[in-house]
Protein backbone atom coordinates (compact mmCIF):
# COMPACT_ATOMS: atom_id res chain seq x y z
CA UNK A 1 0.00 0.00 0.00
CA UNK A 2 1.39 3.30 -0.83
CA UNK A 3 0.96 6.00 1.94
CA UNK A 4 2.42 9.47 1.87
CA UNK A 5 5.16 8.32 4.20
CA UNK A 6 6.18 5.84 2.28
CA UNK A 7 6.02 7.64 -1.08
CA UNK A 8 8.37 10.13 0.43
CA UNK A 9 10.72 7.53 1.95
CA UNK A 10 11.02 6.41 -1.86
CA UNK A 11 11.52 9.56 -3.41
CA UNK A 12 14.20 10.36 -0.61
CA UNK A 13 16.03 7.01 -0.53
CA UNK A 14 15.93 7.85 -4.65
CA UNK A 15 17.60 11.42 -4.81
CA UNK A 16 19.92 10.18 -2.43
CA UNK A 17 21.21 7.25 -4.48
CA UNK A 18 20.98 9.41 -7.44
CA UNK A 19 23.29 11.90 -5.60
CA UNK A 20 25.78 9.27 -4.12
CA UNK A 21 25.99 7.98 -7.82
CA UNK A 22 26.56 11.71 -8.98
CA UNK A 23 29.63 12.31 -6.13
CA UNK A 24 30.80 8.73 -6.56
CA UNK A 25 31.78 9.19 -10.63
CA UNK A 26 32.47 12.64 -9.96
CA UNK A 27 35.40 11.39 -7.47
CA UNK A 28 36.61 8.74 -9.63
CA UNK A 29 37.32 11.06 -12.69
CA UNK A 30 34.31 9.65 -14.74
CA UNK A 31 32.88 12.55 -15.04
CA UNK A 32 34.63 15.79 -15.73
CA UNK A 33 34.02 18.08 -12.94
CA UNK A 34 34.32 20.81 -15.01
CA UNK A 35 31.00 20.34 -16.42
CA UNK A 36 29.09 18.49 -13.47
CA UNK A 37 30.70 19.17 -10.29
CA UNK A 38 30.15 16.64 -7.65
CA UNK A 39 27.23 17.46 -5.49
CA UNK A 40 29.72 18.29 -2.64
CA UNK A 41 31.33 21.27 -4.32
CA UNK A 42 28.16 22.50 -5.47
CA UNK A 43 26.76 22.09 -1.80
CA UNK A 44 30.13 24.07 -0.90
CA UNK A 45 28.88 26.75 -3.25
CA UNK A 46 25.94 27.33 -1.92
CA UNK A 47 27.39 27.25 1.30
CA UNK A 48 30.45 29.81 0.76
CA UNK A 49 27.67 32.79 -1.15
CA UNK A 50 24.82 31.93 2.08
CA UNK A 51 27.43 32.24 4.65
CA UNK A 52 29.46 35.64 2.71
CA UNK A 53 25.83 36.68 2.40
CA UNK A 54 26.43 37.76 -1.50
CA UNK A 55 23.36 35.44 -2.29
CA UNK A 56 20.80 37.79 -0.23
CA UNK A 57 20.73 40.58 -2.33
CA UNK A 58 20.05 39.10 -5.38
CA UNK A 59 17.41 36.76 -3.70
CA UNK A 60 15.47 39.92 -2.40
CA UNK A 61 15.83 41.51 -5.81
CA UNK A 62 14.52 38.37 -7.81
CA UNK A 63 11.80 37.32 -4.74
CA UNK A 64 10.49 41.39 -5.37
CA UNK A 65 10.14 41.02 -8.64
CA UNK A 66 8.04 38.21 -8.60
CA UNK A 67 5.70 38.94 -5.80
CA UNK A 68 5.31 42.63 -7.22
CA UNK A 69 4.55 40.94 -10.70
CA UNK A 70 2.28 38.36 -9.41
CA UNK A 71 0.17 41.01 -7.23
CA UNK A 72 0.57 43.76 -9.99
CA UNK A 73 -0.89 40.70 -12.83
CA UNK A 74 -3.39 39.02 -10.63
CA UNK A 75 -4.67 42.90 -10.21
CA UNK A 76 -4.56 43.37 -13.76
CA UNK A 77 -6.03 39.86 -14.85
CA UNK A 78 -9.19 40.39 -12.36
CA UNK A 79 -9.95 44.04 -13.40
CA UNK A 80 -9.06 43.66 -17.50
CA UNK A 81 -11.15 39.91 -16.93
CA UNK A 82 -13.80 41.22 -15.10
CA UNK A 83 -14.16 44.55 -17.66
CA UNK A 84 -14.27 42.16 -20.62
CA UNK A 85 -17.17 39.45 -19.15
CA UNK A 86 -19.71 42.78 -18.15
CA UNK A 87 -18.93 44.99 -20.84
CA UNK A 88 -18.43 43.68 -24.54
CA UNK A 89 -17.36 46.37 -27.08
CA UNK A 90 -14.41 45.95 -24.18
CA UNK A 91 -14.21 42.35 -24.62
CA UNK A 92 -14.08 43.35 -28.59
CA UNK A 93 -10.95 44.76 -28.17
CA UNK A 94 -9.15 42.85 -24.87
CA UNK A 95 -9.70 39.48 -26.63
CA UNK A 96 -7.56 39.34 -29.88
CA UNK A 97 -4.57 40.98 -27.69
CA UNK A 98 -5.17 38.48 -24.97
CA UNK A 99 -4.98 36.02 -27.53
CA UNK A 100 -2.07 37.44 -29.36
CA UNK A 101 -0.45 37.36 -25.85
CA UNK A 102 -1.69 33.88 -24.88
CA UNK A 103 0.02 32.44 -27.95
CA UNK A 104 3.25 33.93 -27.94
CA UNK A 105 5.85 32.81 -25.71
CA UNK A 106 5.60 36.18 -23.25
CA UNK A 107 9.37 36.32 -22.19
CA UNK A 108 9.92 37.43 -25.73
CA UNK A 109 8.86 41.04 -24.71
CA UNK A 110 11.84 41.76 -22.01
CA UNK A 111 13.74 43.07 -24.09
CA UNK A 112 11.78 45.58 -25.02
CA UNK A 113 10.53 45.89 -21.46
CA UNK A 114 14.26 46.57 -20.77
CA UNK A 115 14.56 49.02 -23.49
CA UNK A 116 11.57 50.84 -22.07
CA UNK A 117 12.02 50.93 -18.27
CA UNK A 118 16.06 50.21 -18.10
CA UNK A 119 17.94 47.19 -16.66
CA UNK A 120 15.87 48.03 -12.82
CA UNK A 121 13.57 46.52 -11.16
CA UNK A 122 10.66 47.40 -13.10
CA UNK A 123 11.47 45.91 -16.28
CA UNK A 124 11.56 42.36 -14.05
CA UNK A 125 8.31 43.35 -12.75
CA UNK A 126 6.78 44.04 -16.04
CA UNK A 127 7.36 41.00 -17.24
CA UNK A 128 6.13 38.68 -14.62
CA UNK A 129 2.81 41.25 -14.58
CA UNK A 130 2.38 40.32 -18.09
CA UNK A 131 2.87 36.46 -17.72
CA UNK A 132 0.87 36.72 -15.25
CA UNK A 133 -1.92 38.83 -16.06
CA UNK A 134 -2.66 36.86 -19.35
CA UNK A 135 -3.36 33.51 -17.31
CA UNK A 136 -5.49 35.16 -15.05
CA UNK A 137 -7.22 37.44 -17.63
CA UNK A 138 -8.36 34.40 -19.14
CA UNK A 139 -9.50 32.77 -16.00
CA UNK A 140 -11.75 35.54 -15.02
CA UNK A 141 -12.92 36.29 -18.20
CA UNK A 142 -14.10 32.73 -19.12
CA UNK A 143 -14.96 32.53 -15.46
CA UNK A 144 -17.40 34.79 -15.79
CA UNK A 145 -18.94 33.77 -19.12
CA UNK A 146 -18.92 30.06 -17.85
CA UNK A 147 -20.78 30.69 -14.68
CA UNK A 148 -23.00 28.15 -13.45
CA UNK A 149 -26.34 29.35 -15.01
CA UNK A 150 -27.90 27.19 -12.69
CA UNK A 151 -26.74 29.38 -9.80
CA UNK A 152 -27.43 32.30 -11.35
CA UNK A 153 -31.22 31.32 -12.00
CA UNK A 154 -31.08 29.80 -8.41
CA UNK A 155 -30.35 33.19 -7.22
CA UNK A 156 -32.67 35.28 -9.59
CA UNK A 157 -35.63 33.45 -8.59
CA UNK A 158 -34.80 33.91 -4.49
CA UNK A 159 -35.17 37.36 -5.29
CA UNK A 160 -31.61 38.29 -6.30
CA UNK A 161 -30.30 41.40 -8.73
CA UNK A 162 -26.95 42.18 -10.04
CA UNK A 163 -25.33 42.90 -6.08
CA UNK A 164 -26.09 39.61 -5.44
CA UNK A 165 -25.74 38.15 -8.41
CA UNK A 166 -21.72 39.70 -8.35
CA UNK A 167 -21.33 38.92 -4.45
CA UNK A 168 -22.96 34.84 -4.04
CA UNK A 169 -22.27 33.77 -7.56
CA UNK A 170 -19.84 35.52 -9.66
CA UNK A 171 -17.20 36.57 -7.11
CA UNK A 172 -17.16 33.37 -5.85
CA UNK A 173 -16.43 32.14 -8.79
CA UNK A 174 -14.16 33.77 -10.29
CA UNK A 175 -12.30 33.67 -7.08
CA UNK A 176 -12.39 29.76 -7.27
CA UNK A 177 -10.28 30.12 -11.12
CA UNK A 178 -7.66 32.59 -10.09
CA UNK A 179 -7.03 30.26 -7.05
CA UNK A 180 -7.04 27.28 -9.06
CA UNK A 181 -4.51 29.22 -11.46
CA UNK A 182 -2.74 30.73 -8.84
CA UNK A 183 0.19 28.29 -8.09
CA UNK A 184 0.87 28.74 -12.15
CA UNK A 185 0.83 32.25 -11.56
CA UNK A 186 3.17 31.74 -9.21
CA UNK A 187 5.60 29.98 -11.54
CA UNK A 188 5.11 32.44 -13.95
CA UNK A 189 5.99 35.52 -11.90
CA UNK A 190 9.10 33.69 -11.28
CA UNK A 191 9.97 32.69 -14.69
CA UNK A 192 9.16 36.50 -15.41
CA UNK A 193 11.78 37.74 -12.54
CA UNK A 194 14.78 35.50 -13.59
CA UNK A 195 14.22 36.11 -17.00
CA UNK A 196 14.18 39.22 -17.71
CA UNK A 197 16.82 39.41 -14.93
CA UNK A 198 18.83 37.30 -17.42
CA UNK A 199 18.37 39.45 -20.30
CA UNK A 200 19.74 42.76 -18.61
CA UNK A 201 20.08 43.39 -14.72
CA UNK A 202 22.27 44.29 -12.29
CA UNK A 203 21.02 42.25 -9.43
CA UNK A 204 18.98 39.00 -8.84
CA UNK A 205 19.61 35.41 -9.17
CA UNK A 206 18.89 35.75 -12.84
CA UNK A 207 21.61 38.31 -13.28
CA UNK A 208 23.83 35.93 -11.10
CA UNK A 209 22.77 32.84 -13.53
CA UNK A 210 23.98 34.90 -16.51
CA UNK A 211 27.34 35.38 -14.91
CA UNK A 212 27.82 31.69 -13.72
CA UNK A 213 26.97 30.76 -17.07
CA UNK A 214 29.64 34.00 -18.81
CA UNK A 215 32.23 32.49 -16.55
CA UNK A 216 31.62 28.43 -17.71
CA UNK A 217 30.92 28.01 -13.52
CA UNK A 218 29.38 25.13 -13.67
CA UNK A 219 29.26 24.55 -9.74
CA UNK A 220 27.96 28.15 -9.11
CA UNK A 221 25.36 27.43 -11.78
CA UNK A 222 23.93 24.25 -10.20
CA UNK A 223 23.38 26.07 -6.97
CA UNK A 224 21.54 28.63 -8.18
CA UNK A 225 19.08 26.40 -10.21
CA UNK A 226 19.22 24.71 -6.58
CA UNK A 227 18.16 28.04 -5.14
CA UNK A 228 15.62 28.76 -7.84
CA UNK A 229 13.86 25.87 -7.41
CA UNK A 230 13.55 25.80 -3.84
CA UNK A 231 12.30 29.11 -3.66
CA UNK A 232 9.51 27.88 -6.51
CA UNK A 233 9.02 25.57 -4.15
CA UNK A 234 8.16 27.75 -1.12
CA UNK A 235 6.12 30.19 -3.02
CA UNK A 236 4.26 27.03 -5.03
CA UNK A 237 3.58 25.69 -0.95
CA UNK A 238 2.28 28.96 0.26
CA UNK A 239 -0.05 29.45 -3.30
CA UNK A 240 -1.42 25.78 -2.27
CA UNK A 241 -1.77 27.31 1.33
CA UNK A 242 -3.72 29.97 0.45
CA UNK A 243 -5.79 28.13 -2.38
CA UNK A 244 -6.77 25.24 0.23
CA UNK A 245 -7.69 28.12 3.10
CA UNK A 246 -10.01 29.62 1.02
CA UNK A 247 -11.25 27.48 -0.97
CA UNK A 248 -11.85 25.20 2.04
CA UNK A 249 -15.12 23.82 0.57
CA UNK A 250 -13.52 22.35 -2.64
CA UNK A 251 -11.63 19.95 0.55
CA UNK A 252 -13.51 19.68 3.18
CA UNK B 1 -53.70 32.90 -7.30
CA UNK B 2 -52.15 31.66 -10.74
CA UNK B 3 -54.03 32.02 -14.31
CA UNK B 4 -52.42 31.08 -17.39
CA UNK B 5 -54.38 31.72 -20.24
CA UNK B 6 -53.25 31.33 -24.33
CA UNK B 7 -49.62 30.78 -23.44
CA UNK B 8 -46.84 30.03 -25.83
CA UNK B 9 -43.68 29.66 -25.23
CA UNK B 10 -40.43 28.92 -27.18
CA UNK B 11 -36.90 28.84 -27.74
CA UNK B 12 -36.97 29.44 -31.81
CA UNK B 13 -39.44 29.53 -34.38
CA UNK B 14 -41.55 26.95 -33.33
CA UNK B 15 -42.78 27.02 -30.08
CA UNK B 16 -42.48 24.08 -27.40
CA UNK B 17 -46.10 24.71 -26.11
CA UNK B 18 -49.07 26.73 -27.43
CA UNK B 19 -52.45 28.40 -26.22
CA UNK B 20 -51.80 26.60 -22.67
CA UNK B 21 -54.60 27.72 -20.34
CA UNK B 22 -54.61 26.64 -16.29
CA UNK B 23 -55.58 28.10 -13.19
CA UNK B 24 -54.11 27.66 -9.61
CA UNK B 25 -56.46 28.47 -6.70
CA UNK B 26 -55.00 29.16 -3.27
CA UNK B 27 -54.70 25.97 -1.25
CA UNK B 28 -54.78 24.07 -4.21
CA UNK B 29 -51.90 21.56 -5.25
CA UNK B 30 -51.86 21.34 -8.87
CA UNK B 31 -49.87 19.22 -10.94
CA UNK B 32 -48.57 19.39 -14.76
CA UNK B 33 -47.60 16.03 -16.44
CA UNK B 34 -46.44 15.04 -19.33
CA UNK B 35 -44.09 13.32 -22.25
CA UNK B 36 -40.53 14.76 -22.27
CA UNK B 37 -40.48 17.84 -24.37
CA UNK B 38 -44.22 18.97 -23.94
CA UNK B 39 -42.65 22.24 -22.16
CA UNK B 40 -43.88 21.34 -18.96
CA UNK B 41 -40.62 22.96 -17.59
CA UNK B 42 -40.96 26.15 -19.38
CA UNK B 43 -44.51 27.46 -17.75
CA UNK B 44 -43.18 27.36 -14.61
CA UNK B 45 -39.58 28.69 -16.10
CA UNK B 46 -42.27 31.67 -17.76
CA UNK B 47 -44.30 32.52 -14.57
CA UNK B 48 -40.88 33.01 -13.01
CA UNK B 49 -39.87 35.15 -15.57
CA UNK B 50 -36.91 33.19 -16.61
CA UNK B 51 -38.43 32.76 -19.96
CA UNK B 52 -40.49 35.28 -22.18
CA UNK B 53 -43.68 34.08 -23.45
CA UNK B 54 -44.35 34.58 -27.58
CA UNK B 55 -47.90 34.96 -26.65
CA UNK B 56 -50.73 34.75 -23.82
CA UNK B 57 -50.81 36.04 -19.78
CA UNK B 58 -49.50 34.65 -17.29
CA UNK B 59 -51.70 36.95 -13.88
CA UNK B 60 -50.27 36.29 -10.42
CA UNK B 61 -52.51 38.06 -7.87
CA UNK B 62 -49.63 37.66 -5.05
CA UNK B 63 -46.26 39.47 -5.49
CA UNK B 64 -43.26 37.67 -6.90
CA UNK B 65 -41.72 37.55 -3.71
CA UNK B 66 -44.07 35.68 -2.84
CA UNK B 67 -43.25 32.51 -5.60
CA UNK B 68 -40.71 30.09 -4.56
CA UNK B 69 -39.44 27.86 -7.08
CA UNK B 70 -37.41 24.62 -6.44
CA UNK B 71 -35.47 23.47 -8.98
CA UNK B 72 -34.74 19.72 -10.71
CA UNK B 73 -31.30 20.55 -9.95
CA UNK B 74 -30.30 20.97 -6.27
CA UNK B 75 -28.58 24.41 -7.37
CA UNK B 76 -26.64 25.24 -4.37
CA UNK B 77 -23.94 27.39 -4.00
CA UNK B 78 -21.00 25.10 -3.79
CA UNK B 79 -18.91 27.86 -2.33
CA UNK B 80 -21.19 28.04 0.76
CA UNK B 81 -22.49 25.75 3.55
CA UNK B 82 -26.14 24.66 4.15
CA UNK B 83 -26.62 27.45 6.45
CA UNK B 84 -25.67 30.35 4.38
CA UNK B 85 -27.60 28.11 1.59
CA UNK B 86 -30.45 28.08 3.49
CA UNK B 87 -30.58 31.67 4.88
CA UNK B 88 -29.32 32.99 0.98
CA UNK B 89 -32.88 34.18 -0.21
CA UNK B 90 -33.36 35.96 3.54
CA UNK B 91 -30.07 37.50 3.33
CA UNK B 92 -30.85 38.84 -0.50
CA UNK B 93 -34.07 39.93 0.94
CA UNK B 94 -32.82 42.47 3.60
CA UNK B 95 -32.74 39.90 6.77
CA UNK B 96 -29.86 40.81 9.34
CA UNK B 97 -27.12 38.31 8.55
CA UNK B 98 -27.74 36.78 12.23
CA UNK B 99 -31.50 36.92 12.46
CA UNK B 100 -31.28 34.98 8.70
CA UNK B 101 -28.74 32.23 10.27
CA UNK B 102 -31.11 31.96 13.09
CA UNK B 103 -34.11 31.22 10.91
CA UNK B 104 -31.80 28.96 8.56
CA UNK B 105 -31.18 27.05 11.47
CA UNK B 106 -34.93 26.62 12.48
CA UNK B 107 -35.59 25.45 9.23
CA UNK B 108 -32.89 23.31 8.58
CA UNK B 109 -33.75 21.35 12.16
CA UNK B 110 -37.42 21.31 10.67
CA UNK B 111 -36.09 19.48 7.89
CA UNK B 112 -34.02 16.93 9.57
CA UNK B 113 -30.59 18.29 8.87
CA UNK B 114 -29.75 19.11 12.77
CA UNK B 115 -26.04 18.96 13.22
CA UNK B 116 -25.43 19.75 9.04
CA UNK B 117 -25.40 23.25 9.17
CA UNK B 118 -21.28 23.97 8.98
CA UNK B 119 -21.42 21.53 6.09
CA UNK B 120 -20.65 22.02 2.24
CA UNK B 121 -23.27 20.83 -0.21
CA UNK B 122 -20.29 18.59 -1.31
CA UNK B 123 -20.42 16.67 1.76
CA UNK B 124 -24.31 16.02 2.01
CA UNK B 125 -25.76 13.40 0.63
CA UNK B 126 -28.93 13.90 -2.76
CA UNK B 127 -31.78 13.10 -0.42
CA UNK B 128 -29.87 15.67 2.08
CA UNK B 129 -28.97 18.04 -0.82
CA UNK B 130 -32.69 18.02 -1.34
CA UNK B 131 -33.95 18.87 2.19
CA UNK B 132 -31.14 22.05 2.37
CA UNK B 133 -32.81 23.11 -1.62
CA UNK B 134 -36.55 22.42 -0.19
CA UNK B 135 -35.20 24.53 3.29
CA UNK B 136 -33.79 27.46 1.21
CA UNK B 137 -37.16 27.50 -0.38
CA UNK B 138 -39.51 27.63 2.38
CA UNK B 139 -37.76 29.82 4.84
CA UNK B 140 -39.18 32.37 2.60
CA UNK B 141 -42.33 31.46 3.29
CA UNK B 142 -43.75 31.40 -0.18
CA UNK B 143 -47.36 31.34 -1.15
CA UNK B 144 -46.99 29.98 -4.11
CA UNK B 145 -44.36 26.84 -4.66
CA UNK B 146 -43.11 25.76 -8.13
CA UNK B 147 -42.04 22.68 -8.03
CA UNK B 148 -39.80 21.19 -11.21
CA UNK B 149 -39.41 17.04 -10.79
CA UNK B 150 -37.97 18.29 -7.82
CA UNK B 151 -36.98 14.63 -6.17
CA UNK B 152 -36.61 12.65 -9.99
CA UNK B 153 -32.96 12.25 -9.20
CA UNK B 154 -33.28 10.21 -5.75
CA UNK B 155 -33.93 6.49 -4.73
CA UNK B 156 -37.24 5.02 -4.09
CA UNK B 157 -37.43 5.34 -0.78
CA UNK B 158 -35.54 8.99 0.33
CA UNK B 159 -38.16 9.71 -2.31
CA UNK B 160 -40.92 8.61 -0.22
CA UNK B 161 -39.74 9.78 3.03
CA UNK B 162 -39.12 13.70 0.99
CA UNK B 163 -42.51 13.36 -0.09
CA UNK B 164 -44.45 12.55 2.91
CA UNK B 165 -42.54 15.87 4.56
CA UNK B 166 -43.52 17.85 1.74
CA UNK B 167 -46.99 16.59 1.58
CA UNK B 168 -47.30 17.12 5.24
CA UNK B 169 -45.09 21.02 4.72
CA UNK B 170 -48.26 21.53 1.88
CA UNK B 171 -51.24 20.33 4.23
CA UNK B 172 -49.94 22.70 7.53
CA UNK B 173 -49.40 25.73 5.92
CA UNK B 174 -52.11 25.77 3.37
CA UNK B 175 -49.34 25.97 0.77
CA UNK B 176 -50.34 26.48 -2.86
CA UNK B 177 -48.14 24.51 -5.09
CA UNK B 178 -47.77 23.80 -9.46
CA UNK B 179 -45.72 20.34 -9.59
CA UNK B 180 -43.78 19.00 -12.84
CA UNK B 181 -43.27 15.65 -12.63
CA UNK B 182 -43.18 12.56 -15.09
CA UNK B 183 -44.41 10.30 -12.50
CA UNK B 184 -48.29 9.72 -12.34
CA UNK B 185 -48.41 8.53 -9.02
CA UNK B 186 -46.64 11.21 -7.68
CA UNK B 187 -49.13 13.74 -9.13
CA UNK B 188 -51.89 11.97 -8.03
CA UNK B 189 -50.58 11.04 -4.42
CA UNK B 190 -50.03 15.50 -3.97
CA UNK B 191 -52.26 16.86 -6.03
CA UNK B 192 -56.15 17.99 -5.83
CA UNK B 193 -56.18 18.42 -9.87
CA UNK B 194 -53.71 16.85 -12.59
CA UNK B 195 -53.21 18.68 -15.77
CA UNK B 196 -52.24 16.22 -19.13
CA UNK B 197 -50.01 17.83 -21.46
CA UNK B 198 -49.93 16.49 -25.01
CA UNK B 199 -46.67 15.88 -26.95
CA UNK B 200 -44.09 18.85 -27.95
CA UNK B 201 -43.28 20.91 -30.18
CA UNK B 202 -46.80 22.73 -30.11
CA UNK B 203 -47.94 20.64 -26.83
CA UNK B 204 -51.64 21.76 -25.27
CA UNK B 205 -53.53 20.65 -22.64
CA UNK B 206 -54.94 17.13 -23.18
CA UNK B 207 -57.20 17.19 -20.03
CA UNK B 208 -57.46 18.18 -16.43
CA UNK B 209 -58.44 15.58 -13.62
CA UNK B 210 -59.56 16.94 -10.19
CA UNK B 211 -57.97 14.19 -7.45
CA UNK B 212 -60.80 13.69 -4.87
CA UNK B 213 -58.22 11.13 -2.31
CA UNK B 214 -59.55 13.07 1.01
CA UNK B 215 -57.18 14.84 3.31
CA UNK B 216 -54.47 14.98 5.17
CA UNK B 217 -53.06 12.68 3.08
CA UNK B 218 -50.01 10.27 3.43
CA UNK B 219 -47.75 8.90 0.76
CA UNK B 220 -48.39 4.99 0.92
CA UNK B 221 -51.98 5.18 2.30
CA UNK B 222 -53.16 7.47 -0.46
CA UNK B 223 -51.41 4.93 -3.13
CA UNK B 224 -53.49 2.26 -1.59
CA UNK B 225 -56.92 4.49 -1.92
CA UNK B 226 -59.41 3.04 -3.96
CA UNK B 227 -59.57 6.05 -6.42
CA UNK B 228 -55.84 6.27 -6.70
CA UNK B 229 -55.24 3.36 -9.46
CA UNK B 230 -58.34 4.52 -11.49
CA UNK B 231 -57.03 8.01 -11.78
CA UNK B 232 -53.25 6.82 -12.85
CA UNK B 233 -54.72 4.44 -15.11
CA UNK B 234 -56.86 7.38 -16.78
CA UNK B 235 -53.47 9.69 -17.08
CA UNK B 236 -52.14 6.69 -18.73
CA UNK B 237 -54.92 6.48 -20.95
CA UNK B 238 -55.00 10.32 -21.94
CA UNK B 239 -51.17 10.41 -22.35
CA UNK B 240 -51.08 7.03 -24.58
CA UNK B 241 -54.14 8.47 -26.46
CA UNK B 242 -51.58 10.74 -27.28
CA UNK B 243 -49.29 8.75 -29.41
CA UNK B 244 -48.35 8.63 -32.77
CA UNK B 245 -50.45 7.29 -35.09
CA UNK B 246 -49.31 4.22 -36.84
CA UNK B 247 -49.14 4.10 -40.83
CA UNK B 248 -52.13 1.38 -40.15
CA UNK B 249 -53.91 3.70 -38.59
CA UNK B 250 -53.19 6.87 -40.71
CA UNK B 251 -54.87 4.16 -44.00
Amino acid sequence: MTTPLRRGLRRAAAALILLTAWEGASRAGWVDPFYAPAPSRVAAVLASIVADGSIWVHLQATLTAALAGLLGGLLLGILLGFAAALVPWLAELLEPVMILLNAIPRVILAPLFVIWLGIGLASKVALALILVAVLIFFAVYSGIREVDRRLVERVRTLGGGRRALIEEVYVPSITAWVLGNLKIAVGFAFTGAVVGEFVASSRGLGYLLQFAQSTYNAALTIALIAVIMVCALVLFSAAEWVERRLLRWRYV
Amino acid sequence: MLRIEGLTVGYGAEPILEGVDLAVLPGQFVSLVGPSGSGKTSILRAVTHLLEPQHGTIALNIPPADVGFLFQDDALLPWRDVRANVSLGLRIRGVAAADAADRADSWIASLGLEGLGDRYPRQLSGGQRKRVALAQVLALEPRLLLMDEPFASLDAIVRVRITEELLGWVERKHLTVLLVTHDLDEAVTLSDAVYVLSHGPRAGILARHAVDIPRPRHVLESRAHQRFAPLVQRLWDDLGGDRPRTPQEDQ
